[in-house]
């Protein structure tokens, strides 16, 4: 081992920024493997890694199942069902992308299409109510085989035009169900920017899913079978073509692996698999919308399957729960001011904390709140009284807000409303320039960073909770491509020469 | 399908000669547009492989950037200044910003990913678009802020301002100083752009970058360098297009740069991305595309217009008009 | 063999699960219900939910409607012993709109929530209908205009249920009404172009805008751009020149003003008249044109300090909202008087009915009581009766409102 030897060999100057050459991707995988059994949940990580892959999904089964039991209705549906609904889509969308290999951009259009394709055929629209088990299949089918029309492009398409192509799917298939509306047999086909409503809920043998509690179990049920679908997928022949496929595909294809049709193939189960949750989503709903199916639920699903990692079935399950359970908590509904506000700041203390010399982490925290008091004291003295006179947004306990009143300065709103701008640019520019500065400097500089962080949060994001939700969520993106790319338990990748 | 042609031709008919000529300057305004956007697009592609989707969102910050001179200078309507100081102000200050800011988006957000696999910096770059969206609608208030460009420098009793003072008609339509003052910067923009590449020494370390960047950079060109300053010159000129955006139509808010970021984007692929005429031929046959959509089919049927052209490209002439053929290596 | 085991495991798990979904019957209902009836302490706990858009494309509007809400929100905790608080719910209107239904579930199952204002949009009160009923809410709309909403007409079923609806804001009917009569009467022209926004507002709208002018014999054009386009070059190209005026109930004021000005500025004069949603002096201020728009009174003085607290912004869109989160907060207080200091949300629901807003309470310019049973052509229970209804401005020349009906 490196450790062992009196004179280290230094490594070369940009070694972080290479890729590993010439290490083969079952060498990587161990030592990451060795790693986690070292680490502070080893003995879980070891139990988990030496379980048979059934009695994995039978624990998920066995939790998940039981949740409905202590969860009132209103939190089922957002924490519960919500969830179910991103993880199994994150898994069609994972066959795509981290099987084959293919970025589709336009995913949320097979999600849409499905649900109208439910719409149309169990509905008052067109006065067609088909039976539950019938409109399922056939919607299932009709998605895949939109995939399959779009997946005969992909020939041509590499890479990059085949993200493109994809994007402009989804943003024709948004005008076409909002805007263009065909007028078919006496009506627009689609209801335009009201869409579908009332929606036959789905039916099986006489009982009908229309509480929150029967649509879990069913969704749960949906996400079960697809998760043993791809396992055993996975695990396949054609599952190794499709790793092959994505690591490289010329060279997949010089070994005389289909690669067009492979491809195809997975971009037909993924659509098909979305074409079945959105039947499913528009019978819990109800009602479908345009409005379903935006860029915004496309980056939520590519969110929940980069963090989960990429490649791997479990993955999206883990993405989409803390992805769902963290974005809906945050959501201005769930009214939990106060623990946001310790979450917060909470957060910044453990970001302090986890600074490798202990004293530098002491000097950050002492530093940050004098600094603070310091400028607070200056502004007080100096500026008028305005300048201080704001209050700190749904104070929890009135001793913490006053607290905090006095250490951040937060301006009287109307009056200095320029101040928010300011700020937040601020805080932006001081963060890039942590970003390029090292050693000691670094630790000067995130003092005033640190202190910033509160100013904006206290004037700008917690009064706007649900903005605040979603930039998080772009700088989540940002964060995890740049420092974790492989997510939480997808496996490292080696760029093989 | 048969009363949507008839729509048409019937729109084509009512139109008339005059109409075609209003569509046809519309379309070149738009498209010159589209072209200095595409412009960013094409040249970050070209240099290293990457969609940036959050190009889109530099233009919105360069129109926000404009806004924010004008209302220090006292707003469209009591300029301290002089228009045309005040508009070269607006456009100097946007243009520097968004470089500003292109730099920095490479250099926190793109150059950690060099070297992984493609599909990170799209991912990185589709999570900074959210971001400075979402930035700007949280510091706007999703507000929506115009240039007020009617107003904009008005002396007098007379109705409109300068901009919209027309200087010449062609049939009774009227071209107006605006129109003029952008399609005549985008002109001017895209020379300078051009001969920037193909004539100094700057720009022929440009194209050896995008040419192998691994080779360029043995051959001692700062290819660091030269990435940064492919951003900072893209960047430039979507925050130039940002400024004639709100002089000519006024409107500056947090989701402008979606949709035009897209239409640029297909311009660019159009044009054949990674080709610096294709993004300006691209962006020009969008706008006439956009334009003669609205004014002849409808105006919800314009994007699938555009959409159609865009798959019509892709499956019969992926490499675009002018693009060159890409040569895989194993 | 561990294999198998494995399997069999599986197996006993994927047919537990079914059991339980078949075997959970409609039993679950009750739990709803019981939340409906469920007592609640008037103390500091009660809250009114208020669900809308305040992210997504049309945050800008979700944006208005808060604002106002917070005025209220001060004014009724600054006037009154019964404090309320409001519980923000973010319905991401015509960006996710599950997300709706997420807002519909949250306050269903949060037992402080007593009332609900909101949802902003009308498909959204369709969507949510059958949650609120079941958690005995009954949202008040400020911005919900389709007519179905609270009306029922043969072939179209009435969306909401009776007594779980109400709304502060005309319906579409109303305002549709009062601007076609306003066109065909009082301005007497028969060259009309309508554009919508292709928004379920503005569609509703221009239908029955011009649904009404082809009943008294002239045909309007119709034409859409998308909201988010601000290049109207080409659509003006497509105006014909003899066009007297055209219609365009958008809700972006900047937009409809640059709509205007370039239509103008292209020599094409006709008259522009939009909606309440461009009802917003300091931004659409073209000479000449029409708004359809409350009857406010701007002499009232929560008017004025809220105009000059937002920098000369009436923000017209959001008043409703005020009007609802007063007429909530004022039968929340009734039900607690009632009850002697407890109340259930049942309660609240029924005293909604007996809420009455004299014209300055209200802020919109008329008295307000909910109808509790069809009115007129368009009014149905749950509309506010009375002399509800749409004014129209003129805009002269240095850009202030005039009302001329």
């Amino acid at each position: 081992m490196s450790d062992q030897s009196n004179t280290p060999v230094p490594e070369p100057p940009d070694a972080e920024a290479q890729t590993r050459i010439g290490v083969d991707s079952w060498v990587a995988e161990s030592e990451d493997r060795q790693a986690r059994k070292r680490g502070f949940f080893g003995p879980a990580a070891r139990g988990w890694d030496a379980s048979p892959d059934p009695v994995k999904l039978f624990l998920f089964i066995a939790v998940a199942g039981t949740i409905p039991f202590w969860m009132n209705e209103g939190d089922l549906f957002v924490y519960g069902l919500f969830t179910v609904l991103y993880a199994t889509l994150g898994l069609g969308l994972n066959v795509v992308v981290g099987f084959a290999g293919l970025l589709d951009l336009g995913y949320v259009a097979y999600f849409g299409i499905g649900a109208y394709g439910y719409a149309l055929v169990s509905s008052d629209h067109y006065g067609i109510h088909w039976p539950t088990l019938a409109s399922l299949p056939a919607v299932m089918v009709f998605t895949g085989l939109i995939g399959l029309g779009l997946g005969l492009t992909s020939r041509r398409l590499v890479g990059d035009y085949f993200a493109i192509v994809t994007l402009f799917f989804l943003q024709a298939f948004l005008v076409f169900t909002n805007t263009a509306n065909p007028v078919i047999h006496g009506i627009g086909l689609t209801g335009g920017s009201s869409g579908i409503g009332n929606l036959d809920p789905l039916e099986f043998f006489g009982y009908s899913l229309t509480s929150v509690k029967q649509q879990y179990y069913f969704f749960l049920l949906v996400l079960v079978l697809a998760t043993a679908g791809l396992y055993f997928a996975n695990r396949s022949r054609t599952g190794r073509a499709w790793r092959a496929l994505r690591e490289d595909p010329l060279a997949a294809e010089v070994m005389s692996i289909p690669v067009n049709r492979l491809k195809r193939l997975a971009i037909v189960m993924g659509a098909a698999l979305a074409g079945l949750c959105g039947a499913i989503f528009a019978a819990i709903q109800t009602a479908v919308t345009s409005s379903n199916f935006t860029l915004n639920v496309l980056i939520f699903i590519f969110a929940v399957v980069i963090l989960g990692g990429i490649g791997s079935i479990a993955g999206p399950i883990l993405g989409a729960i803390v992805i769902n359970v963290s974005f809906q908590f945050l959501q201005p509904q769930n009214d939990h001011p106060s623990i946001k506000r310790w979450l917060f700041y909470g957060a910044i203390v453990l970001f302090i904390a986890l600074m490798k010399p202990w004293y530098r982490a002491v000097v950050v925290l002492v530093g940050t709140v004098a600094f603070g008091l310091a400028v607070h004291a200056i502004v007080s003295a100096t500026a008028a009284a305005s300048w201080t006179a704001g209050t700190v947004t749904d104070a929890g306990s009135g001793s913490a807000g006053k607290a905090i009143a006095d250490w951040v300065v937060i301006p009287n709103q109307t009056l200095h409303g320029g101040f928010a701008t300011y700020a937040y640019i601020g805080l932006v520019v001081l963060v890039c320039v942590v970003r390029s500065v090292t050693g000691w400097w670094r630790t000067v500089v995130l003092i005033p960073t640190l202190y910033m962080a509160a100013v904006v949060w206290e004037n700008v994001l917690a009064p706007n909770p649900a903005v605040t939700a979603e930039i998080l969520f772009g700088v989540l993106l940002i964060v995890i491509m740049t420092v974790r790319p492989q997510g939480l338990i997808g496996t490292a990748r080696v760029e093989i020469i | 399908m048969h009363p949507l042609l008839f729509s048409v031709v019937d729109n084509i008919r009512s139109l008339g000669w005059g109409g075609a000529f209003q569509l046809l300057r519309n379309g070149l305004v738009l498209g010159s547009l589209y072209a200095l956007i595409a412009l960013g697009y094409t040249m970050i592609y070209g240099i290293l492989k990457l969609l940036n989707f959050a190009h889109g969102d530099v233009y919105m910050v360069g129109a926000f950037l404009g806004y924010g001179i004008l209302t220090r200078l006292n707003g469209p309507l009591n300029l301290a200044i002089g228009i045309v100081p005040a508009i070269a102000l607006m456009f100097a200050v946007a243009m520097a910003g968004s470089g500003v800011l292109g730099v920095a988006i490479e250099r926190f957000a793109y150059r950690p990913l060099r070297n992984a696999p493609r599909i990170a910096p799209l991912i990185t770059a589709i999570g900074v678009s959210f971001f400075l969206e979402n930035s700007v609608q949280l510091l706007t208030n999703g507000f929506q802020y115009t240039y007020d460009p009617f107003e904009l420098g008005k002396t007098g009793n007379e109705e409109l301002g300068p901009l919209y003072h027309t200087v010449f008609s062609v049939a009774g339509n009227p071209v107006t100083t605006v129109q003029l003052l952008v399609v005549g910067s985008a002109l001017f923009l895209m020379t300078a752009l051009v001969l920037l590449v193909s004539r100094t020494r700057f720009g022929k370390s440009m194209r050896a970058t995008a040419y192998d960047r691994e080779a360029a950079s043995m051959m001692g060109i700062d290819t660091d360098r030269v990435i940064a300053m492919t951003f900072f010159i893209a960047s430039m000129l979507a925050g130039a297009a940002g400024v004639m955006f709100g002089l000519y139509l006024g409107v500056t808010y947090y989701f402008m740069g979606f949709l035009a970021g897209l239409k640029a984007f297909t311009a660019a692929v159009i044009g054949g991305i990674g080709s610096i005429p294709g993004a300006m031929l691209g962006g020009l046959i969008i706008g006439l595309v956009e334009s003669f959509a609205i004014g002849y089919v409808g105006g919800q049927w314009s994007d699938i217009v555009i959409f159609g052209l865009f798959i019509l490209f892709m499956l019969f002439r992926p490499r675009g008009l002018l693009g060159s053929r890409a040569i895989q290596k194993v | 063999m561990l294999k198998k085991i494995g399997l069999v495991a599986v197996l006993a798990a994927l047919i537990s699960v079914v059991v339980a979904t078949t075997a959970w019957g409609s039993a679950k209902a009750p739990r709803a219900a019981a939340a409906a009836t469920a007592s609640v302490k008037c103390g500091k706990r009660v809250s009114i939910g208020v669900a809308y858009p305040a992210t997504g494309g049309v945050a800008f509007l979700g944006a208005l409607q808060f604002d106002w809400a917070k005025t209220a929100l001060s004014r009724w905790n600054g006037s009154h012993k019964l404090k309320i608080k409001l519980v923000q719910g973010d319905t991401q209107l015509t960006t996710n709109a599950a997300a709706n239904l997420a807002v519909a579930h949250s306050f269903a199952s949060n037992g402080k929530v007593l009332a609900v204002t909101g949802p902003a949009g009308s498909q959204e009160v369709q969507d949510s209908a059958g949650v609120y009923k079941g958690a005995g809410l009954a949202p008040v709309s400020g911005s919900a205009t389709r007519i179905f909403l609270t009306r029922s007409k043969p072939g179209n079923t009435r969306e909401t249920a009776k007594g779980f609806f109400y709304r502060t804001v005309p319906n579409d009917g109303q305002q549709g009404d009062a601007v076609a009569n306003y066109i065909h009467k009082n301005l007497n022209k028969k060259r009309i172009y309508i554009i919508d926004d292709e928004e379920a507002y503005s569609q509703g709208l221009a239908d029955q805008v011009q649904q009404d002018l082809k009943n008294v014999g002239i045909n309007a054009s119709r034409n859409h751009v998308a909201q988010n386009v601000s290049d109207f070059s080409s659509l003006i190209a497509a105006i014909p020149s003899n066009t007297q005026l055209v219609y365009i109930p958008w809700q972006q004021a900047a937009e409809a003003q640059t709509f205007a000005s370039q239509l103008h500025a292209n020599g094409k004069n006709a008259i522009v008249m939009g909606s309440d949603g461009i009802d917003a002096p300091g931004q659409f201020k073209t000479p000449g044109s029409y708004v359809s728009g409350f009857p406010v009174d701007a002499t009232n003085p929560v008017y004025k300090s809220f105009t000059k607290a937002h920098k000369g912004q009436p923000e017209a869109f959001g008043l409703p909202t005020y009007t609802s989160i007063w007429a909530n907060a004022t039968a929340i207080k009734m039900a607690c008087k009632a009850g002697h200091g407890k109340t259930t949300r049942s309660a609240v629901r029924k005293d909604l009915l007996k809420v009455k807003l004299n014209a300055s309470q209200s802020l919109l310019g008329f008295p307000v009581q909910f109808l509790n049973k069809n009115k007129s052509t368009f009014q149905g229970p749950g509309d506010m009766g009375g002399t509800a209804d749409f004014a129209i401005y003129k805009i002269s020349k240095n850009g202030t409102y005039t009302r001329v009906k």
